[in-house]
């Protein structure tokens, strides 16, 4: 991967991350997430073969699917009230503190093993960074969710690094499915018919 | 036909199966109930990897499932394990007789356990991490059924057990290079770090504990009781297999003074905060945390004998984490609300159900005579050679566990007898149920027969033979 292209491909990793972070709209969040898993994959081709790659993007678009097929479904909810963002602003300021972290560890991770590239290591610490602020600072099963596939992209991406068996690429798929599923049924679970 | 097919590929198939069963009776349960039990008996009397002549037919149970490249193994010293596991499963879905947890409880119990069956198969082992997590997953439509509004107790379960997966995977990574550099410090300080972390995820350790309180008050009581035995078992199994596979960790005594550390504080912390439960959830919650704090502190003596009093201990916790929860939840139909002071009329409606609780918080917090006693008596001795604070500590955990039990039982002889009014029908009561009493005489000859003669369960201890390096 070239200089530019690495570059590019963080800074809209960490574009789609922030704006997951920081939107309100619920459908932008999908987009934003299916985007995401895009930029995720052309980290994790440079040390995976592109057949097993893309067992990742793929995945991620299904995950991303099943929450907006489930939010879709959901009676809309009133939108936040208020004219000054401040939450939205207290986050992105979080996300710059992360992002200050991110450019201090990558090239200690780097320097520390050759197993991992600059750039899978600048994406991974991102998304792993950002996908925590997003499970401690929005609350619902909905933004959990997000949260907790976007740590788990970033965390695939430098995890390719390392291992590429097929065994753990599904078991990794399996829970990313998992967690789209699980938070689908959570945010549906109250309007789903009683068992007795 | 291999192990790990019999018992991790038969088990998630036939669940699967049953959850799609949509009529609203006990099919699946006996279903489940019946490979559950079949199960158990083929572990207990077929070797493995042992060709076998029933007539003119031969068989063999072989013990490894290739899957996508990787082993799932399950050899002839894991056969006792198997059978402790499925006969857990099996009293767990007697119980739901009970306790009716909910329409899925059957088929998702085992599909539970064959995922905790598959973490204790596949090799590389650490890879576990990704099937307790799916375990962990696959357990939320009973955490939450349907129609219920979920808490936030749900959504921290799920978040801190995924967290432990990353941390342990790439431990995974550090410890092969640990291995190639035994003496690199830093690579061994950061191998460890991550496994302390990803372990304090996975076993609930303090302060990664708030989410079992949380979801124990949103949840039924004996689908949280399954999720607080199975879990801390199988992990610190899992544990145990990392200590006895990487020589660096097994020969670091800072290792087993962590653990023991780790351990007495839960044993402290779940004893003190149960003591001040007034919801019968949480105080089931707590009393989980006391119990993985002993396991803990088991594999932090560190020797032979440490691995001889985990097993001890897990046994009769078993047997009383188990009836914690059944008593629980069938308190917990007569009282939704699960709040001490509202108990009383439930608890002396079933005055079996409130003395097995009472003896269950007796016997978890060591009380001589009952079942956990021996093993608790082992672990205060090494845990008092080691260290006289965190003996001390243990005991306070156990006085509080003790003060919990204390609670319960005055709730049920402090609450006014039921007044009966002439010609009206006598409420069904424990007395009137058979099933309630073959529970009780059963369960407590057991842990009183444990308790008394601990030799009664000799043969149990061979499970220690899965370890051997850790024996020696």
């Amino acid at each position: 991967m070239s200089d530019f292209t690495g570059t590019l491909v963080v800074l809209l990793l960490l574009i789609t991350a922030l704006y997951l972070l920081v939107n309100q709209d619920w459908r932008w969040a999908i987009a934003a997430l299916g985007l995401q898993y895009v930029w995720a994959f052309l980290l994790v081709i440079p040390s995976w073969p592109a057949e097993l790659a893309v067992v990742k993007l793929v995945t991620g678009w299904i995950a991303a699917s099943v929450l907006g097929l489930t939010r879709l479904n959901l009676p809309a909810t009133p939108p936040a009230t208020g004219s000054v963002p401040s939450g939205r602003v207290f986050r992105l300021l979080a996300a710059g503190l992360v992002v200050l972290l991110v450019l201090g560890a990558a090239p200690r991770l780097t320097d520390w093993s050759r197993a991992f590239g600059i750039y899978p290591a600048w994406g991974g610490l991102l998304l792993i960074g950002i996908g925590l602020m997003q499970i401690a600072l929005r609350s619902g099963f909905f933004r959990s969710a997000l949260g907790l596939l976007t740590l788990f992209a970033g965390f695939e991406i430098l995890y390719a690094a390392v291992e590429a068996s097929t065994l753990v690429t599904g078991l990794l798929a399996a829970v990313n499915l998992g967690i789209a599923l699980v938070g689908s049924y959570l945010l549906a679970a109250p309007t789903l018919e009683a068992e007795e | 036909m291999s192990s790990a097919f019999l018992w991790v590929v038969l088990p998630i198939a036939v669940g699967a199966a049953l959850l799609l069963y949509r009529r609203k009776d006990d099919t699946p349960l006996y279903l489940s109930l019946g490979l559950s039990a079949v199960l158990t008996w083929i572990a207990w009397q077929f070797p493995i990897d042992v060709v076998l002549q029933l007539g003119s037919v031969s068989f063999e149970i072989a013990p490894t499932l290739v899957l996508l490249g990787r082993n799932f193994t399950l050899g002839e010293t894991q056969r006792l394990l198997l059978t402790f596991i499925y006969a857990a499963q099996t009293f767990w879905l007697l119980g739901a007789f009970l306790t009716r947890p909910g329409r899925l409880f059957a088929g998702l119990s085992l599909i539970a356990v064959g995922l905790f069956m598959a973490a204790l198969a596949v090799q590389p082992f650490l890879y576990a991490a990704l099937l307790l997590a799916a375990a962990v997953l696959v357990w939320v439509p009973v955490l939450v059924p349907q129609g219920s509004q979920p808490g936030r107790g749900v959504q921290r379960a799920i978040v801190f057990n995924l967290f432990a997966v990353p941390f342990i995977l790439f431990t995974g990574w550090l410890l092969t290079g640990v291995e190639a550099t035994p003496g690199n410090f830093s690579l061994v300080l950061r191998a460890g770090l991550l496994l302390a972390l990803g372990f304090s995820f996975l076993l609930a350790v303090f302060p990664f504990h708030t989410w079992m309180p949380m979801l124990a008050q949103e949840s039924h009581p004996y689908v949280i009781g399954f999720l607080m035995f199975f879990l801390p078992a199988v992990s610190s199994l899992f544990l145990l297999s990392l200590i006895e596979r990487y020589v660096w960790l097994r020969e670091n005594p800072a290792v087993f003074q962590l653990l023991l550390a780790a351990g007495s504080l839960g044993v402290l912390l779940g004893g003190l905060w149960a003591s001040q439960q007034r919801h019968l959830g949480r105080m089931l919650a707590f009393t989980s945390t006391l119990a993985t704090g002993g396991l803990l502190q088991a594999i932090g003596l560190g020797d032979a004998a440490g691995l001889h009093t985990f097993f001890a201990l897990l046994l009769p916790q078993a047997w009383v984490l188990w009836a914690l929860a059944a008593c629980f939840a069938v308190l917990a139909r007569h009282t939704p609300s699960q709040q001490l002071d509202e108990l009383g009329p439930a608890l002396r409606q079933h005055p079996l159900l409130a003395f097995t609780s009472v003896a269950g918080l007796f016997g978890l917090a060591g009380l001589p005579l009952l079942g956990p006693f021996a093993a608790h008596l082992s672990i205060w001795s090494g845990v008092g050679q080691q260290s006289v604070a965190l003996l001390v500590l243990s005991l306070l955990g156990s006085l509080g566990l003790l003060a919990a039990g204390l609670r319960l039982l005055h709730a049920w002889l402090g609450a006014p007898a039921p007044a009966t009014q002439p010609g009206a029908a006598q409420a069904r009561g424990d007395f009137a149920n058979p099933y309630i009493w073959a529970f009780f005489i059963i369960w407590g000859v057991t842990l009183l027969g444990y308790g008394l003669l601990p030799s009664f369960l000799a043969p149990v201890g061979r499970l220690v033979l899965m370890f051997p390096q850790l024996l020696q």
